[in-house]
């Protein structure tokens, strides 16, 4: 069993230890900011992120479903394998998993749905786009 | 005729003028040269138009059509369809067109829009039905005919981390090579009926594939070998026969004949091709075009204006097929040449 520390070295403990509990001190309060400020810009990316993503899926979505529409009123004008791939794009924005955005596989299912529109859009013949659409390709050097 | 005795010798038969740019790339026509059919050529060039040759009595070729005021940049490839009735046109300005002869004219009878960029090449399959396209938007398209010259977008395929040189239907299966600017060759194939296409095989350096851009691609006559050319300076030699694969424990019963039409079962597709050979040390610039012709011989067009004809030696004895150089032709064009059944083109 080891003695208690006595009340001599108490006094003399807060001295020596001071500039090791003005660290402690400083580090708590940078901390401190920085939770806040890291939350706040967290928050800023978080909207930014959610709004794109939310706009792309809104964005198909609704020309799904004005093509389904467009199905229900006049089945044959559109080919079998147009209608179902209408209704895989569909299904793939339904499947979304909106409250999960640090799921891995959100990536993929985004690279998913913007094929299958692309397939959709060629068969349609049609260019259906927004302000920011994220393009695949930047626009660099022609080559051979 | 045994190509490996004696002295062989290319000779230019005739200059074909009349483009006002360079030419990029020509296509037989499949249905003509036979059966007293006049051959008929098509060459497309970076002067926007595509010209139609046909050979007259007299053997000479004179252009009897010129496809024109329909692409508005270079036209980068063009192919015939099995039937020699259309002519598929890829062009830089992200459409491919589909012509038909109507008694000697050509007219536009489609329109394929999709890719975001340059469309650098176009095939047709065996059957005629499908038709594939690739680009600097790293995708490969699939189309289908449809009744009245309408084609469908059947899918996209992504999985090139770069621009697509180059895409080539098996000589009789429905199964698609692409070739990259990524170094890689990707093989690709149909899930039963369901329009899903996969790529069942990636040819990379790991495979003993290729270590830079792999401009071009061909099958020999029988689909059972394949030839991939290089900006790394050398062709590769692959084996493409449907022969049952060394695996044990595969799901996979039964296993489709090498002349059988239809791939039905997706688990054969895969991890077919192998390396068999490469023909290293005789081109010292890029090689853009690789040809194989129905006798066998394989024909390279370099960056160095040189055609090189390869043959498979038969005396070796090694189990691994090796290829002799037959002959190099210099100065034939200026880059790109591009050979087809034996004949040539170039700028």
């Amino acid at each position: 069993m080891e003695p208690k520390a006595s009340d001599t070295d108490d006094f003399l403990e807060s001295t020596v230890l001071l500039d090791e509990a003005q660290y402690e001190e400083g580090f708590k309060d940078g901390y401190n900011d920085g939770l806040g400020l890291g939350k706040e810009e967290g928050r800023e990316v978080g909207l930014k992120l959610g709004f794109q993503v939310g706009e792309e899926l809104g964005f198909y979505r609704g020309c799904v479903d004005v093509w389904s529409s467009a199905i229900r009123v006049d089945p044959g004008a559109f080919s079998a394998r147009l209608r179902k791939s209408i209704e895989q794009l569909g299904e793939l924005v339904d499947k979304y998993p909106l409250s999960e955005p640090e799921n891995e596989q959100v990536q993929e299912m985004m690279n998913t749905m913007r094929l299958k529109f692309r397939v959709i859009s060629a068969m349609l013949g049609v260019r259906l786009e927004y302000e920011g659409y994220p393009k695949s390709s930047e626009t660099d050097v022609v080559d051979f | 005729m045994d190509f490996l005795e004696g002295n062989l010798e290319l000779r230019e038969r005739q200059r074909l003028e009349g483009h006002t740019d360079r030419v990029w790339s020509l296509a037989w026509n499949p249905a003509t040269g036979v059966c007293g059919i006049p051959a008929m050529l098509a060459s497309c060039s970076g002067d926007k138009t595509v010209r139609i040759w046909q050979q007259g009595p007299s053997g000479s070729w004179d252009c009897s059509a010129v496809l024109e005021d329909n692409h508005t940049r270079t036209v980068r490839s063009c192919a015939w369809s099995p039937s020699g009735k259309l002519l598929a046109t890829a062009s830089f300005d992200a459409t491919t067109a589909i012509w038909e002869c109507v008694g000697g004219d050509f007219e536009c009878v489609a329109t394929l829009e999709g890719h975001e960029n340059e469309v650098k090449s176009v095939s047709w399959d065996a059957s005629g039905s499908l038709l594939a396209t690739c680009g600097r938007d790293k995708t490969v398209w699939i189309w289908e005919m449809q009744p009245g010259n309408e084609f469908e977008c059947v899918s996209v395929l992504q999985g090139h981390t770069q621009d697509v040189k180059m895409v080539q239907w098996h000589p009789f299966m429905e199964v698609l090579v692409s070739v990259s600017y990524d170094n890689s060759v990707k093989i690709w194939a149909e899930d039963g009926d369901s329009d899903d296409w996969h790529c069942v095989q990636t040819l990379n350096e790991a495979s003993s594939g290729h270590t830079s851009t792999v401009w071009a691609v061909s099958f020999n006559s029988n689909g059972d070998r394949m030839a991939t050319c290089s900006d790394d300076l050398t062709l590769k030699i692959w084996d493409t026969s449907a022969k049952a694969s060394e695996t044990s424990g595969s799901s996979c019963g039964s296993w489709v004949t090498q002349y059988s039409f239809y791939l039905d079962l997706f688990c054969d597709a895969r991890d077919k091709r192998r390396h068999l050979c490469t023909i290293s040390g005789y081109h010292d610039r890029t090689i853009f075009s690789v040809n194989w012709s129905r006798d066998g011989v394989i024909a390279s067009g370099a960056a160095d204006d040189a055609i090189r004809l390869f043959f498979e030696s038969k005396d070796n004895s090694v189990d691994v097929p090796s290829y002799k150089l037959l002959l190099k032709k210099e100065k034939a064009h200026d880059m790109d040449v591009k050979l087809s059944a034996m004949e040539s083109k170039g700028t």
